[in-house]
């Protein structure tokens, strides 16, 4: 997957991007940088990362993530995963990533939802 | 059919732990020798033998109970005649490994227990001794060294019994734990959004993992945003129970949903306080009901009741 090919979407309030299936290192560090670039456009309210199609993570991608998530939050979005597949979060707990910066819902829509109240109501792993 | 699959699962003993075993008792290849040289002898006091056998299990309640006609007496002292024959074939390589276990596997099939079993070989031996001595007029010592060799076959034959029987009681064993570890973790959904899980038993690594999995899975499917583990069932907990709890609901939360931990029961409150483990950031209570309010809550659902038409 190049790196030209992250799509940063503006759903309602929100950006949407759709994580590719074995993120590499080069595609996560490019979709940071065209997030934090479209919140500005935008002034998006937040973030929203499909990762239903995930299917591999690691140390990189979890740190890059959460660091993304804290960066959005800088400027005034939150940041919700949505999708998370049961192996990926398993593998992740496992291996001690977190993204404790990020909101979670079970797919985009919910995610949309979330983004859509008004206060944060919790879930952060 | 169970039990016909469980044995057909054992390798209870390989070729070359069978060359060990021979080697254990010392039954070497002067021993066949002189076993092939009493088969003429053995040949023709074998009906006698088995005769007599037969005579004590009938003889016996709980023998007998395995021989519900003259049909069925026929054909196992034709067997019984078959296996006595076997012992003075003169080879005792693989075929006759594989022909033993194959006996072995029947008489633990059909419930004979292990103590008949061996009683049977005592009887044998009762039997043969003063005809194996017979046999040899001239030569006594030739006669007991054929006696030895016989014997030592003999108890060969029940090592193999027991092996099969302890293989085909631990296949057993292994299948039931795995069931247990199957049916120990359902996770079922009880309201829309909703999925149970009542732990059952203690919590060790492996069935943390397949209670993870199972339940991540099932809030998937489901699209469940609560899922409430109830740990009612769950004797008692230490550090290491409580932190597979917590990556459990950890991974949850990764998915989108959320855990309610339910069935917390006061010794279990103790014990957490006392291990001094945090799980201030976990929704806890004391009952599912409870934890089912708490699910309600989440997903901003009010129970009433039916006014009166």
């Amino acid at each position: 997957m190049s790196t030209d090919h992250i799509a940063v979407l503006k759903v309602r309030e929100a950006l949407l991007v759709t994580v590719p299936s074995d993120p590499e290192d080069a595609t996560v560090a490019a979709l940071q940088e065209q997030v934090l670039r479209a919140m500005e456009r935008h002034a998006g309210k937040g973030l929203v990362l499909d990762l239903s199609g995930v299917e591999t993570v690691d140390s990189y991608f979890a740190r890059t993530i959460t660091e993304t998530a804290q960066m959005v939050g800088l400027m005034g979005g939150r940041t919700v995963l949505a999708g998370m597949r049961p192996s990926v979060a398993m593998t992740t707990v496992q291996l001690g990533l977190l993204f404790p910066n990020a909101l979670t819902a079970l797919d985009v829509d919910r995610a949309l939802d979330l983004l859509a109240t008004p206060e944060p109501d919790g879930r952060r792993p | 059919m169970m039990r016909r699959d469980v044995s057909q699962q054992t390798t209870e003993v390989t070729a070359e732990e069978w060359v060990r075993r021979k080697e254990f008792v010392g039954f070497t290849e002067q021993d066949a020798q002189w076993l092939r040289e009493l088969r003429p002898a053995a040949d023709a006091f074998v009906g006698d033998v088995v005769e007599e056998l037969y005579r004590r299990f009938l003889a016996c309640e709980e023998t007998n109970a395995f021989f519900p006609d003259e049909a069925a007496v026929a054909r196992v002292k034709a067997l019984q005649t078959a296996y006595f024959r076997g012992l003075t074939q003169g080879e005792y390589g693989e075929a006759y490994l594989a022909d033993r276990l194959k006996i072995g596997r029947v008489h633990q099939r059909i419930g004979l227990s292990p103590r008949w079993y061996m009683g049977a070989y005592a009887l044998y031996a009762q039997l043969v001794t003063p005809r194996v001595l017979a046999a040899y007029p001239a030569d006594s010592v030739k006669g007991q060294r054929t006696l030895v060799a016989l014997l030592k076959l003999m108890n060969l034959d029940q090592e193999l019994a027991v092996t099969t029987y302890l293989a085909a009681r631990e296949a057993v064993i292994s299948q039931q734990a795995r069931e247990i570890l199957e049916i120990a973790t359902p996770v079922v959904q009880i309201w829309d959004g909703v999925v149970a899980a009542p732990l059952i038993g203690s919590l060790d690594t492996a069935r943390t993992q397949q209670f993870m999995e199972r339940l991540l899975e099932r809030v998937v499917e489901t699209n469940s945003s609560v899922a409430l583990v109830d740990i009612t069932g769950v004797p008692t907990i230490d550090t290491v129970t409580a932190q597979h709890l917590i990556e459990t609901v950890t991974a949850v939360r990764l998915l989108g949903a959320q855990v309610v931990l339910t069935g917390v029961r006061p010794v279990i409150a103790q014990t957490l306080v006392h291990l001094g483990v945090d799980l201030s950031d976990i929704i806890t209570r004391s009952s599912l009901a409870a934890g089912l309010h708490v699910a309600l809550d989440i997903l901003k659902l009010q129970v009433t009741g039916k006014r009166p038409a």
